[in-house]
């Protein structure tokens, strides 16, 4: 989750809000392809994608795109409007019932590595994660592509005189995210149940990390998410169960307060 | 070349011209005379709406008049209604002074969220709101003091010689309080305290030259905007009866949000319509079958595609296509929608005729 | 005591010295400017000075007190006010409200006084009206009176430049720090501006600071002049000293 939200601000500085309930609602189009319809997994999954991928380049073409006066605070807004709108949608077309989530590899199943053990799942989640973070690192390091997109956000006017097409840029990053984000659900909607608010939760612990990692590298998020999901359940396991979101938002403080630009992340200074 | 002396008073004061005392007039025979004229179960519909009015100045004044975000006042709401409440409860305050008090510790909450958002921007400072509002919600439910999910229930309360009971008689001191709020919002607008605060949110380099101390401006707007919320809770667990933590949703922090984006950032009466409007959506949303005409289509609708049982969700599906298309299409929200309908009634000045002066074209 | 000083005013951002060793004098009633291609580190001074940057190393006294480093509200109420270049207008307020901004610091109703406010006679309302009184001559003087009330975002850059400098004045500064006042004018624009800080002056009894790109105007204007290179000082004297300077004449012609 951590590493949509980064890709997402680091090319276009929009913090993407929508994201959360964006990929809740490719899981749910992913779990009717899988039970209405009762593809397979693979198939299910990759519709998901495919969806999560045009409505990504689709909330930006039509709307971002759109906006007149770009602020930071009406981004923040109108990315929140549209999570609103998706959240509404798919409780009013769903249902907001929990369902079970069927899904190839089970949280149930668990394996053991010295004393600890792990589930199936969580092991999947975590490598999946690692995977996509070393697969985006190299994307933006090594590929045209990701080269160019980074240049949109550290000058979107020099980017367009070198014939970098800026919009395309954009509306791709938007698409890659959501695919991303929606990655994350679909490996959340297992483990817990699914219905409107999955991503709720995901979103506010996604944007804790990758504040934690620095909001403008891929890297960090996911490096971030790794590191809050630990102290969270340390925290958890030794103090106090109950507390625990809480100390995200503690976490999150504290770090801005002495890093405002997170662990690992840079910051641009305004010229006067 | 003299000018006749310009009354410096006409630019603050509230009611410029004669006409703006019938209309204040007006409005107060009709806010007096409503819970005589509507059925009771409307009356409860008015509190909600003024709760939602307060909260709607506070976030103004935060949002709309600063420049800053939050997406947590519903955390303030919640310390507002439980401070009052325990306050009445276990101490036995009398009412007005737990409200007062659910301002000031809402307040204090402000001043304290205020200080990390200093050094926070943007989505740093909205996540961090966001976490406010979850943490307060959390750390409610899950202590007995607040008597955890189970929520408090509000005492009998009395203002002076009046049982509050009944929804005719806080109308009228939950009306009147949002009332002398939005009086006094207007008042703070209009002078050094506001100035610096839209100031900031316009250029907070030109503030700090000017000598504004930014940070403790920063501060005090989350303080005053917490203070009102602080009071808005107060006042909806007075109208509710009880309280408990699943009302204090991130979701509602959403609404707040909406509502004065709605309404027009930066206007207060914008702040007020947005509410208003809002603030009945929330409330009806459960409701929205029984609209004339909109409704049984909306039922329809939803046989057909959607799931009737998730109809409610159409109003957040509502709230958010409003925010979108405020954002889109007219960013002052229904302040400029006002202004706009205005313009189109009243020929305005030309221009040219304003700015041309006997100048070598310095302009 | 000198009134007003630079000693060795070092700014780096990273790797870029942006100001490398700048020092001078100002003393009170004159106007000095500081001139130099751009690039030259003028606006950084500024920012330095006003307390926007903090000055890797070199120190800023006014009236015999160390202001480097402090933050930018506390040097304002010292008493020095500045424009900038690009304009930093409130622009959703009118000119009016924008002044009144300048006279911030010379007014203490804070939220119990402001939301009190009901009738001419409360403190914060005979506040208001007393400083509203209070700019009315500087926006008679800067011919601002037809626009007293409109939207700053709306006007005209020319006199958007013009606000720029009321709201300044308004704070009734010691010392005024303008910034190329005389950006985007052509030759007769540029004479009233001189014209009207010669004005400023005698009738305020105020200290310019000027930065100036256009070097005929500052040296036509100031009493003494630096002149910038790449954050470097080239030159420092009375205009004709510097008009003849080598370097300067370099400095301006080699960039173009």
């Amino acid at each position: 989750m951590a590493l949509a939200l980064v890709i997402t601000y680091k090319t276009t500085e929009v913090p993407n809000f929508a994201q959360g309930d964006m990929a809740m609602v490719s899981a749910f189009i992913a779990y009717t392809f899988l039970t209405d319809f009762e593809t397979g997994f693979i198939f299910a999954f990759g519709a998901a994608l495919v969806f999560a991928f045009f409505l990504g380049v689709g909330f930006e073409g039509l709307l971002l795109r759109r906006m007149r006066k770009p602020t930071h605070l009406n981004l923040i807004i109108m990315t929140l409007g549209f999570a609103l709108a998706l959240f509404g949608f798919a409780g009013w077309k769903w249902g907001a019932d929990q369902r079970q989530f069927p899904f190839p590899v089970s949280a149930n199943e668990v394996i053991r590595f010295g004393g600890v053990s792990i589930s199936t799942l969580s092991l999947a989640t975590i490598l999946i994660a690692g995977i996509l973070m070393l697969l985006v690192f190299a994307f933006f390091r090594f590929t045209k592509l990701g080269v160019a997109m980074q240049a949109t956000q550290q000058d979107p006017i020099a980017a367009r005189i070198n014939g970098v097409p800026a919009r395309a840029v954009v509306g791709l990053t938007f698409g890659i995210s959501s695919v991303i984000g929606t990655v994350a659900a679909l490996l959340t909607a297992p483990l817990i149940t699914l219905d409107p608010t999955l991503m709720w939760d995901a979103l506010l612990k996604g944007f804790a990390a990758a504040v934690l990692g620095g909001l403008n590298t891929p890297v960090g998020a996911v490096l971030g998410g790794y590191l809050l999901g630990v102290i969270e359940n340390l925290f958890g396991a030794y103090i106090s169960v109950e507390f625990k979101s809480v100390v995200a938002f503690l976490i999150i403080v504290i770090v801005l307060w002495f890093r405002p630009s997170g662990l690992f992340g840079r910051h641009h200074e305004r010229k006067v | 070349m003299t000018e006749p002396t310009r009354d410096h008073y006409q630019d603050i004061r509230l009611f410029t011209t004669k006409g703006s005392w019938i209309k204040l007039a007006l409005l107060l025979v009709v806010l007096i005379s409503l819970p005589l004229i509507l059925p009771g179960y409307r009356i409860f519909t008015f509190n909600y709406m003024a709760v939602f009015v307060i909260v709607g100045l506070g976030m103004n004044v935060l949002v709309g008049d600063t420049g800053q975000v939050s997406l947590g006042h519903a955390g303030f709401l919640a310390i507002g209604a439980y401070t009052m409440v325990l306050l009445m409860t276990r101490l036995a305050v009398p009412f007005p002074v737990a409200l007062v008090m659910a301002g000031f510790v809402s307040a204090l909450f402000g001043f304290l969220l205020g200080l990390p958002a200093l050094r926070l921007a943007g989505p740093y400072l909205a996540i961090a709101t966001l976490g406010f509002g979850l943490a307060v919600t959390q750390i409610i439910a899950h202590s007995a003091l607040f008597g955890g999910h189970m929520g408090l229930v509000v005492p009998d309360t009395t203002l002076g010689p009046f049982q509050l009971s009944g929804d005719v008689s806080k109308y009228y001191v939950i009306v009147g309080i949002t009332f002398l709020l939005a009086l006094g919002v207007r008042n703070l607008s209009a002078t050094r305290v506001g100035r610096a605060f839209r100031a900031i949110r316009d250029s907070e380099i030109a503030a700090a030259t000017m000598g504004v101390d930014v940070s403790y401006y920063k501060t005090l707007s989350f303080a005053v905007s917490a203070a009102l919320t602080g009071i808005a809770g107060g006042l909806l667990a007075l109208m509710t009866g009880f309280i408990s933590p699943g009302v204090f949703t991130f979701t509602l922090s959403l609404m707040f949000l909406a509502m004065v984006v709605f309404g027009g950032l930066g206007s207060i009466t914008g702040a007020v319509l947005g509410s208003i409007v809002m603030g009945y959506l929330n409330l009806e949303m459960d409701a929205f079958q029984e609209f004339p005409i909109l409704g049984p289509a909306l039922e329809g609708f939803s046989e057909r595609f959607m799931s009737t049982v998730g109809l409610p969700n159409f109003g957040w599906v509502v709230t958010g296509a409003l925010i979108v298309f405020t954002i889109l299409i007219e960013p002052r929200g229904l302040y400029g929608l006002w202004i706009r309908a205005l313009d189109i009634m009243k020929p305005s000045k030309s221009l040219d005729a304003e700015l041309s002066q006997p100048r070598s074209g310095a302009d | 005591m000198s009134f007003f000083s630079v000693d060795g005013l070092m700014m780096r951002f990273g790797g870029l010295t942006a100001l490398d060793n700048v020092s001078f004098e100002v003393d009170r009633g004159m106007i000095f400017s500081i001139i130099g291609p751009n690039g030259s580190g003028k606006s950084t001074a500024f920012n330095c000075i006003s307390g926007i940057y903090q000055p890797t190393a070199g120190k800023v006294s006014f009236e015999g007190e160390g202001i480097s480093g402090r933050a930018p509200h506390h040097i304002a109420r010292l008493g020095i006010a500045r424009t900038f270049q690009n304009i930093e207008l409130f622009n959703t307020e009118t000119t009016i409200d924008n002044l009144m901004l300048g006279r911030h610091q010379h007014m203490r109703s804070g939220i119990w006084s402001g939301v009190t406010m009901v009738g001419r006679a409360t403190k914060a309302a005979r506040e208001e009206i007393r400083n509203r009184e209070r700019v009315q001559w500087i926006i008679e003087l800067l011919d601002l009176v037809h626009v007293r009330d409109r939207p700053v975002g709306e006007l005209p850059y020319g006199t958007q430049k013009r606000v720029e400098l009321a709201r300044a004045l308004a704070m009734e500064p010691k010392l005024l720090m303008v910034d190329e006042p005389s950006a985007g004018m052509n030759a007769d624009e540029r004479a009233e501006v001189a014209e009207r800080m010669r004005e400023l002056r005698a009738e305020l009894d105020v200290t310019i600071l000027l930065i100036e790109h256009h070097v005929q105007l500052a040296i036509g204007l100031a009493d003494h002049v630096l002149a910038l290179n790449f954050g470097k000082p080239i030159a420092q004297g009375t205009p004709e000293e510097i008009r003849q300077h080598p370097e300067v004449i370099k400095a301006y012609l080699g960039d173009g």
